[in-house]
């Protein structure tokens, strides 16, 4: 169906664009402000320069894995066993409220390492799969962050601010690049489904749009008859009715554009079509039947079970494949406190074959080279033990100063390690790499120069690296 | 939007009029926003990055770079006009652009005029400027004003329905029902609006659509936001907000009683429970967080509030350094956080987050009798279903007592296909179809065992643990102590050549012993082998270890398998220690339902097989009564009954709970605590100390008056302040037209957007201070002014000339705000509970939501009976997760004035297929009673009952066509059409209640359909 309205009458389309609240002009970034329906203006997606990655899968690990077990290794941590830590160490670093009155005894790694003979990359035992890749990878040890409590340096870790209302990465993106797909929503967020009742919630605004407009805010993509809220028809109104119902709402409101000359009209027909188109799409998209055997195979037992971390895996693949611009799993539950055996082993185990299987999978599928894959928790884990040290009881407290995270894929060396930590992996020691300087770095490796992504808030242009200095880590780059 | 496309517009889509308007440069509009925009962030008032010791915020900087005789040759121009890259300002790595060629010229004009200086708009005391003639509202008389500049007028009024339409919506967040419009309908004469306007002021529903902008700001939700995100009881200040807007409460005397009710002299608990207001920031009770670091961000986050709401002002950038473009200074900052430093709180959350005050809100008899009416009504038809069961039942039992045999048994081993463990241990069944762990004994392994079954269907599982004298210690394991420890159990299923398997929920867990996890590092109960958690499981090494152990685990649904299905069944053993791996065991299935699954003796049906012929007459009462239950455990119009009991009783147990409540108040501590500037806003950086005080750019605080919250909230509204009048009116005037005067509503600062009406914003603020800060009064006044009464539609003019409205050259038109959409449609649809205040309520949500976002920790469980169709601003606000019926809605995480309004699929999604939505559609198809109707007649009824208006032709045509088509499907398929209707109905007994009859349900379907065709229009979700 033609547009019946004289275009002309409408506010210009360059005009529409400069109206959602704050936007600032400045900024490079007016891709996806009407979803796409607006998107025809192809010089307004261009990302600042050739990106090396198109899109990016967060794999977040929330509630901070401990470096000290999976990768980072002090093997002469073993002598200082059952010490104090010493003060010129420490120095002056702050504890969270749960051992800040508790001698900080040094517990060495509870695994034994593999080293990778080619890269170097030292792995714990827990996570053999992962070691199986581990010259794919490029691990950056010397991560840091200001934040020692859960849900402020998750928020930093996903907005570059500890207090919520900024917006996350994931948004960041979406705004700066809009879509590849004309079906699906360009920010997916993905929860494993587990059953343990986690005292650290998600909160949906690690995921949500902050300040820009709640159309770049991640959309949740569920392992429930409705994969995305409200995708469902009701039982008893088949798709050839729906299809007769927007036929009937699009017919009307065209009679309304034409009345009114309100673009919002125009852009409301254009949102109920995309609407539908997602309606058809997404059950294709969650229908794993065409996967093969050898697949769950990769990917491991788990996966077979849809909403777990490994099924979510496999789905983060298949929304690479259709062009999703960013993907982001969250698997909780890395909080150890507590009994590194049962507990830590058991998140391990739950992630490590679908990880290495997510990698090998893109790889061999051409996707590695311009998908960028991020690995990470919002902090680390003190090298202290919580709880008496020797014991099979204790665990390990929050840590800021320093941990390890990974990446892998579009634009980034392969089986290199970067920066690194003292000898009790308490402080960083080379090349410490902010948050900030992370974000910058993914930001750069989509196209985008951070310090030009802006979105006008509260009189100033705002960024996702913030007002203080970051840089992008061009040593990890190709 | 920014300056930068302010200055665009007026520039490129706008560039006569708004210099035609404007004679010569005015330092605080032209000058004043491009030193701003493109110099304070490093000559501006913060010293901290003030570079090359320029500053260009005071006349006396500015004037250092300026050449009043030379003005082409002061630096200032030279460096703004130089093509050096080097040399130009702004430079290139601050990534501003250059200043375009206008802005140039016109900076050169200030100066040659002799660079007058001046404050910057909104910090002057705002003046009264002479009212326009020709019109008596003194709005349309500034408006018009303006309008005739540009060589526009007014548009035409707005058509009856339409403006009837738009003030009951912006008034009460409601449609108008048709009754009380009828008389302006008719007439469409001015007293009849006037009177319109009158009801709606008097409305009950005013007070609740004002309360939705005031919780928005006020960061309002019913959960903590942080770690377990604890549920609290503050929604009697709510209430209070709701009551403090219908009585019409001065704004003033509204500040005031938030920001100190409990400093008024005799202030009565109302009044305290008021200052509730600035307890509404989040709280985090996280483990190892220190309090006083949270404390300092409460505090903190009262301060940005009032800086929002009242101020219009950006505060929040002075906590980590002074204000880079307005006059804040950092110690500004903190001296007015030294308000608000000496509240008698601890950084505390969820209950212990004092000082609270305990309440018990008016609404609890209320609420409780709603709760406990509904109870008595599902109370009685159980024992209606229980009753009527009582035949059927004794069917049953001859029936299977004809069937059983002697010594029948409930459970039985299913036939087992496959044994594998992940980390090693062989397992094999024995002949007694026991299973052994052989082989390796890994110090953790998972069994995962492949079941098989005849059973037509299945609802329980049950483990027996097997002692062998091949264990150590005769006992259970082949571990070094030989007992076990069974930390988490799966039920799946999974299609023999299929590739994904289906996760069983289980319901429930019991055992012959458990030991207490107390004495066992967390090992012991049985029940926790249900949580994936792998510190705590099952072991009975309390018990007598010869024996062998049972446990028995109930499905929460019977689980039906399909013939090419098979059953899994996973035992974790994932102890912290391990070696505590099951050396043999035993798995049966069950299909029977009720006392089966609840203990571990013999069941019903096998004491029943076990009577002498002669005892079957004469079953005992106790055992008669166990059939009885396991009957009705599987009769389906007793559960569904029995359902709906306990779903009332909970909720009849969750309103008895919130009968006292404990609010979170302001109460001051006895020793006051000293204020410091904090280094960066680092709550433990603690530099200078600062004494109370307001900032120095905003006034002076009054000599004789003591510093306290009280007084502070008095100056706040005083006319002393040039500020909180102005915000006030202009967030008003945005709650009305979509957009404020002034359009950054939460900035009104220097990096905000000039007032598109500054005399008229004066004005209004004025004569908002001289009526004593009457909000009806002011919204009165606007709303009947003949600019709010135009009509939205476009014509060429005004699109050329005022392509955003901001000239108000037409009406608003805007896409209404969600919760009124879902408001509108359950009033529409007769369903609306029109009750005000009292307990949140949960209306309809899909499945899961919160359980996904706490992996379970917290269940969403509609609210059932009538209190599910109160207005959406009681909604249960939970911080982690908002409403999900609920778009472009506030965070409620910190304030917000201006919510964003996006136009996206997912709310296509939304206001298709939500419940509520469905449900309304249904039941306006019911309300006018469609099924008598004949199409065009449905039609009209709908468009009349949502958009006051009868269809065009045209309209009628289309809506005719597809509804025609939908129509002929649901009379060919009938059952769809009673699906349709089942799957919606969800509270409505429709075949009790509604009574339809079966030849209706076609057209209920289609109609229900057209309903929400109509409710999805441009036209019905846009306020026009």
């Amino acid at each position: 169906m033609n547009n019946p309205v004289d275009n002309s009458l409408c506010v210009t389309r360059r005009h529409f664009l400069g109206k959602g609240t704050g936007l600032s002009l400045g900024s490079i970034a007016l891709g996806g402000l009407l979803n796409n329906s607006l998107a025809g203006e192809e010089s307004l997606k261009k990302p600042g320069f050739k990106p090396a990655a198109k899109r990016v899968i967060f794999l977040t690990q929330s509630g901070g894995p401990s470096q000290l077990e999976l990768y980072d290794e002090k093997p002469n941590l073993t002598k200082w066993a059952g010490k104090e830590l010493p003060d010129s160490i420490r120095n002056g670093q702050r504890l969270t409220t749960m051992t800040a009155n508790q001698k900080q005894l040094i517990m060495p790694s509870r695994v034994k390492f593999s080293r990778s003979s080619k890269s170097g990359a030292t792995v714990g035992e827990w996570l053999p799969h992962v070691f199986s890749i581990a010259d794919e990878l490029c691990f950056i040890k010397s991560m840091h962050t200001d934040q020692i409590n859960h849900a402020p340096a998750m928020t930093q870790f996903l907005t570059g601010n500890q207090i919520p209302g900024k917006p996350s990465i994931g948004s960041w993106v979406s705004y700066g690049l809009g879509s590849d797909n004309k079906n699906l929503p360009e920010y997916l967020v993905m929860i494993s489904r587990m059953q343990r009742p986690s005292d650290q919630p998600l909160y949906d605004h690690y995921w949500g749009s902050g300040f820009l407009p709640s159309s770049y805010q991640g959309v949740k993509l569920r392992n429930a008859r409705d994969p995305v809220l409200y995708l469902r028809d009701p039982d008893g109104l088949p798709s050839e009715i729906r299809r007769n119902m927007l036929d009937g709402i699009s017919k009307m409101n065209y009679l309304k554009l034409e009345q009114s000359k309100d673009p919002e009209t125009d852009t409301r027909i254009k949102q109920y079509e995309m609407a539908y188109r997602m309606q058809t799409s997404v059950p294709d998209l969650v229908d794993f039947s065409n996967e093969t055997e050898e697949t769950f195979n990769l990917y491991g037992p788990d996966s077979r079970r849809p909403g777990s971390y490994a099924a979510n895996c496999i789905m983060a693949r298949r929304l690479a494949e259709r062009g999703v611009r960013f993907i982001q799993l969250f698997h909780p539950d890395w909080d150890h406190h507590s009994r590194l055996s049962s507990w830590c082993v058991a998140r391990c185990r739950d992630t490590d074959q679908a990880t290495a299987g997510l990698i090998k999978d893109l790889k061999r599928r051409g996707l590695l080279e311009d998908t960028l894959v991020i690995w990470g928790g919002e902090f680390g884990r003190g090298v202290a033990g919580q709880g008496q040290w020797d014991s099979t009881e204790a665990g390990r407290d929050h840590h800021p100063r320093c941990f390890t995270i990974w990446l892998a894929g579009g634009g980034i060396k392969p089986g290199i390690t970067f920066g690194s930590t003292d000898d009790f992996s308490y402080n960083t020691q080379d090349d410490p790499v902010h948050v900030r300087d992370l974000h910058a770095t993914v930001l750069h490796l989509l196209g985008i120069n951070h310090e030009q992504l802006t979105y006008r808030h509260q009189g100033l242009d705002a960024k996702l690296t913030g007002v203080e200095k970051s840089r992008v880590i061009s040593k990890i780059l190709i | 939007m920014g300056r930068n496309v302010l200055v665009l517009l007026i520039f490129t889509i706008l560039p006569k009029c708004q210099l035609l308007a404007e004679d010569s440069v005015n330092f605080s509009r032209h000058i004043l926003p491009i030193l701003s925009e493109n110099c304070f962030s490093c000559h501006g008032p913060d010293q901290s990055n003030r570079k090359a010791g320029l500053r260009l915020d005071t006349a006396e900087g500015a004037l250092k770079v300026i050449d009043l005789k030379n003005p082409d040759k002061s630096e200032l121009i030279e460096r703004i006009t130089s093509k050096d890259e080097a040399i130009v300002m702004p430079p290139p790595e601050s990534h501003k652009k250059t200043l375009l060629d206008h802005q140039v010229k016109m900076v050169k004009n200030w100066i040659k005029d002799g660079a007058r200086w001046g404050k910057h708009w909104s910090f002057e005391i705002p003046s009264k400027a002479d009212i326009p003639l020709g019109y008596s509202n003194p709005v349309d008389a500034f408006i018009r004003d303006r309008l005739r500049k540009e060589k526009l007028k007014f548009n035409n009024q707005a058509p009856a329905h339409t403006l009837a339409r738009r003030i009951s919506f912006d008034l009460t967040g409601l449609p108008p029902s048709p009754n009380e419009i009828k008389a302006f309908l008719e007439s469409g004469d001015e007293k009849e609006y006037l009177k319109l306007v009158d009801d709606l002021l008097n409305s009950k529903h005013f007070g609740e659509r004002m309360a939705m902008w005031w919780l928005d700001a006020a960061r309002y939700a019913d959960t903590d936001g942080y770690q377990g995100d604890e549920t609290r009881t503050n929604w009697p200040w709510r209430d209070w907000v709701v009551n403090a807007f219908n009585n019409n409460m001065s704004f003033k005397q509204f500040t005031i009683e938030q920001f100190a009710g409990d400093q008024i002299p005799n202030s009565s608990i109302e009044q305290k429970i008021a200052t509730c207001f600035h307890r509404n920031h989040m709280t985090n009770g996280e483990g190892g967080r220190d309090p006083e670091e949270s404390r300092t961000e409460y505090v903190i986050d009262r301060i940005n509030t009032i800086g929002t709401l009242w101020l219009g002002l950006t505060l929040g950038c002075a906590q980590c350094h002074s204000h880079k473009y307005d006059p804040i200074s950092q110690k500004d900052f903190y001296s007015l956080t030294a308000f608000f430093n000496s509240i008698d709180e601890d950084g505390k959350a969820g209950k212990g987050a004092k000082p609270l005050i305990p309440y018990e809100s008016p609404t609890i008899p209320r609420t409780i009798k709603e709760s406990q009416t509904l109870v008595d009504q599902r109370k009685k038809i159980e024992q209606d279903e229980k009753l009527k069961a009582q035949k059927p039942f004794d069917e049953w039992l001859k029936e299977l007592l004809k069937n059983l045999n002697l010594n029948y048994k409930s459970w039985d081993a299913p036939e087992v296909i496959a044994l594998e463990s992940s980390e090693g241990t062989l397992l094999k069944q024995l002949p007694d179809s026991a299973i052994t762990a052989t082989g390796p004994n890994p110090r953790q392994d998972d069994y995962r065992i492949s079941l098989r079954s005849n059973k037509k269907r299945i609802t329980g599982l049950k483990l027996e643990v097997i002692a062998d004298s091949s264990h150590t210690n005769n006992a259970y394991s082949r571990g070094k102590s030989g007992f076990f420890t069974l930390t988490d159990i799966k039920v799946q299923t999974r299609k023999i050549n299929g590739s994904q398997v289906r996760d069983i929920p289980v319901a429930n867990a019991i055992a012959d012993h458990s030991d207490d996890p107390k004495k066992h590092s967390g090992y012991g109960d049985i029940k926790n082998v249900l949580d994936d958690d792998p510190r705590n499981g099952w072991s009975t090494r309390d018990a007598n270890n010869t024996q062998n152990h049972h446990a028995i685990f109930a499905l929460a649904q019977p689980l039906q398998l399909a013939e090419d299905e098979i059953l899994i069944f996973e035992l974790r053993h994932r102890s912290t220690i391990g070696d505590a791996n099951i050396g043999k065991f035993k798995v049966y299935t069950t299909s029977e339902l009720g006392p089966v699954l609840k203990s571990l003796g013999d069941s019903p049906t096998e004491k029943v097989s076990q009577l002498k012929i002669e005892d079957i007459e004469n079953i005992d009462k106790k055992l008669r009564e166990l059939l009885f239950e396991q009957f009705l455990a599987d009769h389906s119009p007793y559960i569904q009954a029995k359902f709906s009991l306990d779903r009332a009783i909970r909720q009849l147990e969750e309103t008895k709970a919130a009968k006292t409540t404990n609010i979170m108040v302001l109460q001051e501590r006895k020793e006051p605590r000293k204020t410091h500037v904090l280094t960066r806003g680092i709550w433990n950086k603690k530099a200078e100390e600062v004494q109370l005080a307001i900032p120095s750019s905003l006034g002076n605080w009054p000599a004789s008056k003591p510093k306290t919250r009280l007084e502070l909230a008095d100056w706040l509204t005083s006319d002393k302040n040039p500020l909180t009048a102005r915000v006030t009116v202009n967030n008003i005037w945005q709650m009305l037209f979509g957009t404020g005067l002034v359009k950054t509503s939460e900035d009104f600062g220097l990096q905000g957007e000039q007032p598109s009406h500054p005399e008229l914003l004066d004005w209004l603020a004025i004569y908002f201070m001289e009526n004593n800060w009457d909000l009806k009064k002011m919204i009165q006044l606007i709303v009947t002014s003949q600019t709010y009464r135009q009509s939205s539609i476009r014509n060429q003019d005004t699109i050329l000339k005022d392509p955003e409205n901001r000239l108000l050259s037409r009406g608003p038109r805007h896409r209404l705000p969600s919760w009124m959409l879902r408001d509108g449609a359950l009033k529409i649809s007769g369903l609306l509970n029109s009750e005000i205040g009292g307990p949140p309520i949960k209306p309809y949500q899909p499945e899961g939501v919160w359980e996904e976002m706490f992996m379970g920790r917290f269940k969403y469980e509609a609210t059932d009976g009538p209190a599910q169709y109160k207005r959406s601003l009681y909604s249960f606000w939970r911080r982690a997760v908002a409403p999900t019926f609920l778009f472009d809605s506030a965070q409620r995480r910190v304030c917000e004035v201006r919510i964003s309004r996006t136009n996206t699929p997912l709310q296509a999604l939304t206001l298709l297929n939500d419940a509520t939505f469905l449900e309304a559609s249904l039941m306006l198809s019911i309300k006018i009673n469609s099924a008598s109707l004949s199409t065009d007649e449905s039609i009209k009824a709908i468009m009349t009952q949502l958009l006051f208006r009868q269809p065009n032709e045209i309209e009628l045509a289309i809506l005719k066509k597809e509804h025609g088509k939908n129509l002929a499907f649901y009379e060919n398929h009938p059952s769809d059409a009673e699906k349709l209707i089942i799957s919606i109905k969800r509270n409505i007994d429709w075949n009790g209640e509604l009574k339809l009859k079966k030849i209706e349900h076609a057209k209920i379907a289609a109609n229900t359909l057209l309903a929400s065709m109509i409710f999805n229009l441009d036209a019905a979700v846009t306020n026009e």
